[in-house]
């Protein structure tokens, strides 16, 4: 998995590809880290490039949220493919991210 | 064609084992969507041998086997726990199950294969994924079970 950072105004938007999965997941767990260490409190994960995600990557996912929550601050997913999103609504995780169709919809939401 | 491996208690193994057992079924000319849901169901199956069956003990293996034939996939992973009880799993989609980082994988393997049992105390798990041809509305094996 490869994850770009950029800021867009006062939003932290990090760019995944490729697939989260339980050796990948770590890795943005670690970008979450950094992403509280710099006090961004808008973060968006773009998704477009992702294949493939577990149950891990969710679990992720769901730590980043709760640790923005707990400091009053945002998170956004965009961009999921079909079988990504299909996850979400198994799951029905798309109940608890605000998950948007494309990055400009959810930079619009902030 | 069938297919059985030990497969040690690291984590970490698991993505190439998969890769490489899906270069192996490869010649099944599978859909893009049997293709996912095969490998996301095997992962969450592995992660649970390992992380929850096998507390990642390294003395402990998994055992995987897989019997494919032209018109299903049947996989069976076991571990060397002590088992549980699979009769009681929580549905991780309930409100206040949502925000939890843990229990959804025997979940989406539920919802993304065709067919799925425990046995020998919830030590193995087969899960069976019947390949779509033609007119799915001519023959649907879901529909069987």
């Amino acid at each position: 998995m490869n994850i770009t950072q950029e800021k867009v105004f006062d939003v932290a938007a990090c760019v995944l590809e490729g697939e989260v999965n339980i050796n990948t997941s770590p890795e943005l767990r670690k970008t979450c880290d950094i992403l509280m260490k710099n006090g961004e409190k808008k973060v968006l994960i773009d998704l477009s490039g992702v294949t493939y995600i577990d149950s891990s990557g969710l679990a992720t996912l769901i730590e980043m949220f709760q640790r923005l929550k707990k400091i009053g601050g945002k998170l956004r997913l965009s961009s999921m493919n079909e079988k990504v999103k299909n996850v979400f609504e198994i799951t029905k995780l798309y109940k608890l991210f605000e998950v948007f169709d494309t990055r400009e919809a959810a930079l619009r939401d902030f | 064609m069938i297919i059985s491996e030990k497969i040690p208690s690291q984590l970490d193994l698991i993505p190439d084992f998969i890769h490489n057992f899906m270069e192996k079924i490869k010649v099944l000319s599978l859909g893009h969507d049997e293709i996912f849901d095969i490998k996301l169901s095997l992962e969450e199956a592995l992660v649970n041998a390992i992380k929850h069956g096998n507390k990642m003990n390294l003395n402990q293996v998994v055992e995987f086997q897989a019997d494919i034939t032209d018109s299903q996939l049947v996989i069976k992973v076991t571990n060397a726990g002590p088992g549980f009880d699979f009769t009681s799993i929580p549905n991780p989609t309930e409100k206040d199950r949502l925000e939890k980082t843990s229990g959804r994988g025997i979940f989406l393997i539920k919802k993304l294969m065709d067919k799925v049992e425990f046995s020998d105390c919830g030590r193995t798990i087969k899960m069976v994924k019947f390949f779509r041809k033609g007119d799915k509305s001519e023959h649907n094996p879901r529909e069987s079970f």
